[in-house]
């Protein structure tokens, strides 16, 4: 990730950190030689928010909800992450029901993201057609989602102990009725991926990583399922009701870009497949369990299969009311070294779709910083000041 | 396809010859307690045997145990854990480094993609990773100040929300 190899007449393009392929901060510098890129290096930390450090300062139940917060694509599952941890550390399980209605929503949440990675990476290789069809049918889960829970993004199903929203007979009929057109367009979208001349153009062959590179650079989820690097936590380690509903895993051999909208696409289709199982034989008992009021102090780590791969929590409780430490470690920060490697020998052209291909999310990285303002008095701002600054915003 | 029992107990035979000690926190868990000397050759013996991949370094402020006189018990220390995954088992590497002599070896040369964690490490705990390729900020912002390490215990940022306490 440094220059040094290049020597003195490297030319370098800074792209970002606002809008360098995505509308999230990033920065980046790729050294050129003409049109073909000869190293690359990654700047994060513009949306730091200081989340872990905050979380040493919140008890579990409002942990709980800052976690969701982590991000606004994947937020059930860093909850789901979270929730699972402290019930390990308290000693109870959550009842058969609300695993069930956590995997639901998990699956709901993978499709409306891939959907929407589609669209964004689409979108950068200039097939905006693409792009806005994908979006308008990335509608119909998110009414799924605001239907269950009345939220489109944050939807805090989760509950330290079970979940908070069950799922009626009329529901699962209407999200039936969704998932079969969603099928149908997904189906459709795989079409074009495999046979328009101008997406393989695109996509074959480009930002190629093999399996052993996948491995060596710890690539997680479809980025390195795309690469035939096997695992997915669904599969390995179940946990919601992964045991009793299980996902096939998708893997392709190719490793380009190509196979990584392939993968993506198959993985959505899964996901509508298992969603059917799980209504046909929905388990029936009561939403949530009984936990302590105290967590027992103890360590424990908790991993989940975030639509962009493995996520993994930290967690330890010295006994209080809040825990000593809780570390996130996103998706996106793995599959951020591939990017740097991958980009090299490359045409600058096809840096926003080979940085849109790991399906980044800048939020997930970026927990740790504080707010200042932007002021002579470089002073820190008081949770009364955001609010403030809030209200007046709006008026 | 081995058991989860087989494959802990696989890197429970590599790392023991590096081990001062070790256990079973959890059934999918095996925790290693190594000192420093003994990180690389630990990591080496789990690349070497292709065990897994490292799934993420984690720091833990263990500040020093303020005794009743107002006296430390001993001195403040940083834990890093090194997290391997195959399959549902997890196996953490777990070094300790006193603050006065915060410094660990880099294992980037057998990690490439270690660099990210290894940057978090330094910059949020003001660990010394020697060695590591890359020690330009990779999360702060570039006016934070020097030797400001926010995820210490001892760092308490100007203004805490404080559960809506304060006009929220």
């Amino acid at each position: 990730m440094t220059f040094e190899q290049h020597g003195e007449n490297r030319f370098v393009v800074p792209i970002g950190p606002q809008h360098p392929a995505l509308k999230e901060p990033g920065h980046f510098e790729f050294v050129v030689d003409g049109e073909i890129v000869t190293g690359a290096s990654v700047r994060l930390g513009y949306v730091h928010r200081g989340i872990e450090k905050g979380a040493e300062d919140r008890t579990w139940t409002q942990n709980l909800y800052l976690m969701e917060r982590i991000c606004g694509i994947c937020s059930h599952i860093h909850a789901t992450a979270f929730v699972q941890g402290v019930e390990k550390l308290a000693g109870v399980e959550a009842p058969p029901r609300a695993r069930a209605i956590r995997e639901i929503f998990a699956e709901l949440e993978r499709i409306h993201s891939h959907m929407l990675w589609l669209g964004v990476a689409a979108h950068e290789g200039g097939f905006d057609a693409l792009f806005m069809y994908s979006w308008r049918d990335r509608e119909v889960v998110m009414d799924m989602l605001e239907m269950l829970s009345g939220n489109r993004v944050h939807y805090s199903a989760n509950l330290i102990g079970g979940v908070k929203y069950d799922l009626t007979p009329e529901m699962t009929d209407k999200i039936r009725e969704g998932l079969n057109y969603l099928e149908e367009r997904l189906a459709h979208y795989l079409d074009v991926v495999n046979n328009d001349e101008t997406f393989i153009g695109r996509t074959r062959g480009i930002g190629t990583m093999t399996r052993e590179q996948a491995q060596l650079l710890g690539a997680v989820g479809p980025t390195a399922r795309a690469s035939n690097f096997a695992y997915d936590v669904r599969v390995d380690a179940p946990y919601a009701a992964y045991a009793e509903f299980p996902v096939e895993m998708v893997v392709a051999q190719e490793g380009d870009l190509h196979a990584r909208f392939v993968v993506r696409i198959l993985e959505t289709m899964e996901s509508i497949r298992v969603l059917r199982r799980i209504f046909e034989n929905m388990p029936e008992s009561e939403l949530v369990t009984r936990v302590p009021r105290r967590i027992p102090a103890g360590e424990t780590i908790s991993r989940v299969e975030a639509p962009r791969g493995e996520l993994f929590y930290f967690i330890a409780s010295g006994g209080g009311e809040k825990p000593e430490r809780v570390k996130v470690r996103t998706p996106s920060l793995c599959n951020w070294g591939t990017v740097i490697t991958l980009a090299v020998g490359h045409k600058l052209a096809d840096m926003p779709m080979i940085l849109a291909g790991i399906d980044p999310c800048f939020s997930c990285n970026d927990r740790l910083v504080m707010v200042k303002r932007n002021r002579q008095d470089p002073q820190v701002w008081t949770w009364a000041d955001l609010r403030n600054y809030g209200i007046e915003y709006y008026r | 396809m081995s058991t989860l029992e087989e494959i802990l107990q696989k890197a429970e035979n590599l790392l023991q010859p590096f081990a001062q000690s070790s256990n079973r926190p959890e059934s999918n868990r095996l925790d290693v307690y190594l000192s420093r000397e003994n990180l690389i050759p630990a990591v080496k013996a789990l690349v070497e045997a292709r065990w897994g991949y490292l799934s993420t370094i984690t720091g833990i402020d263990r500040p020093a145990a303020v005794l009743e006189e107002g006296q430390t018990s001993e001195q403040g220390e940083i834990e890093v854990l090194y997290s391997f995954c195959s399959g549902a088992a997890i196996v953490s590497l777990r070094v300790r480094v006193p603050y006065a002599d915060a410094v660990l070896p880099s294992i980037c040369p057998l990690i490439p993609s270690a660099t990210l964690g290894e940057r978090e490490l330094m910059e949020m705990f003001g660990v010394k990773v020697e060695g590591t390729p890359d020690t330009s900020r990779l999360i702060l912002a570039d006016s934070w100040p020097e030797g400001v390490y926010p995820l210490r215990k001892s760092f308490v940022p100007a203004a805490r929300f404080s559960g809506g306490a304060e006009g929220g």
